[in-house]
């Protein structure tokens, strides 16, 4: 299912929301209400701007391309977080920083990095909600975000 | 004859009276001298690890050209009573070199002004700001000095950088070399801190929120102290040396005018 919701960076005056490695994103709170269970998890896949035609959803859980495959797929997907994390009673200030983690991405680990971008990009990222049987819902891609030099 | 006398008595008194003036102006150039060489804000590792430090040069030479001119006002006064050439031709060149000690001086700390700009310190703070490969003990000391004022003043003066905390995503830096864009965007020091003296929220003022980063720039907290130092040294000098010239003046009239 393809939902409306566009994501984008927070148009509120945040000094640091581009930063050479980084960047953030408004929370999408309710936008996956009404199709998804509980259960599901919502990712958020980053890919370069000239890659985002390409990308082809992943079709289960161990076939998602994480952060230290950027440099091959030119894209991975991060912040792995459940449905209820993006509910409609969550804050409507919070945000979410990706590239923020500086202690993962070692060899070898499965676990869903955050880890700096390694260069300006442009990037355009989407939210798709996995379930147990593969992918079910995704918003749109966003425009492309360009990080500082 | 009376007429001549009293006019070389009226000139007596406004020598001494010049003289006494003098005197206090050179105790209190010597007491501003010392205040701004005591460096009460701690700025001088700034202005040091430029080379560029010749404003306190200039306050050095205030000192002893202000207890110069003190010890030679008492001169200038016992020789005006006395009437003696001798005295007073030493007074004379004694009170010209002083004199010329002190126009350097002055001339020092107002152009020395010029050189302290914006882009002077920013390039310096990111050129030393936490540099951690340095190439010999000089550079070593210079920097960790350079360092440590910087955290004083961002601290103190609740600020951050030169223009503000995006001159170190703006620009290449020493600092990005060590720390982590992802971590630190801009130094720890330019968050705001609880009592004890960490961050309040490290992930806020990453993100720049309002309220958990410093905004604003250093750069009037260093220029603020800075040009007074240099404007007091300087125009205080040029007044001292303008109400001497004139006392000079009058005493070689006057030693003119005394016979053997």
């Amino acid at each position: 299912a393809l939902l409306p919701y566009v994501p984008r960076v927070p148009p509120r005056a945040l000094l640091g929301k581009v930063t050479a490695t980084t960047f953030t994103l408004e929370m999408p709170c309710c936008a996956f209400n009404g199709h998804t269970n509980a259960s599901d998890t919502v990712w958020l896949v980053v890919a370069f701007a000239n890659a985002s035609d390409t990308f082809r959803n992943p079709l289960s859980q161990k076939d998602v391309p994480l952060y230290e495959q950027l440099p091959s797929a030119h894209s991975y997907m991060t912040l792995e977080a459940s449905v209820a994390a993006y509910s409609c009673s969550a804050p409507s200030s919070a945000v979410l920083r990706v590239g923020g983690d500086t202690a993962c991405g070692g060899q070898g680990s499965r676990d869903p990095c955050n880890g700096p971008l390694p260069s300006p990009g442009p990037y355009r990222v989407k939210f798709l909600v996995m379930g147990c049987h593969g992918p079910k819902a995704e918003t749109r891609w966003s425009d492309p975000i360009l990080l500082r030099r | 004859m009376a007429k001549s006398d009293d006019g070389i008595r009226i000139l007596q008194g406004l020598l001494i009276f010049g003289n006494v003036i003098i005197g206090m102006c050179g105790i209190a150039l010597t007491a501003e001298c010392i205040f701004f060489v005591s460096d009460p804000h701690g700025l001088y590792s700034l202005l040091e690890a430029t080379e560029n430090d010749d404003i306190y040069a200039a306050a050095w030479i205030g000192i002893f050209v202000g207890f110069a001119l003190f010890a030679l006002s008492i001169l200038g006064i016992v020789a005006v009573i006395k009437s003696s050439r001798t005295l007073l031709m030493v007074y004379i060149i004694l009170m010209l070199i002083t004199y010329a000690f002190e126009m350097a001086s002055c001339i020092t700390a107002a152009t020395q002004r010029d050189f302290l700009t914006e882009n002077h310190f920013l390039k310096q703070m990111l050129e030393r700001y936490k540099k951690s490969n340095t190439d010999n003990n000089n550079d070593k000391r210079r920097s960790e000095e350079v360092t440590k004022t910087w955290d004083k003043l961002m601290l103190q003066n609740e600020c951050c950088g030169v223009y503000g905390p995006f001159d170190w995503q703006n620009y290449t830096s020493v600092f990005r070399i060590t720390h982590s864009d992802a971590d630190y965007p801009w130094p720890h020091n330019c968050c705001v801190t609880n009592a004890q003296g960490s961050p309040i929220d490290l992930n806020g003022c990453k993100l720049g929120v309002p309220g958990y980063y410093h905004s604003k720039g250093c750069y009037d907290a260093i220029s603020g102290p800075m040009n007074t130092h240099a404007w007091g040294v300087a125009w205080f000098g040029f007044a001292i040396l303008c109400w001497t010239f004139f006392v000079l003046l009058g005493t070689m009239f006057y030693w003119s005018r005394v016979e053997y």
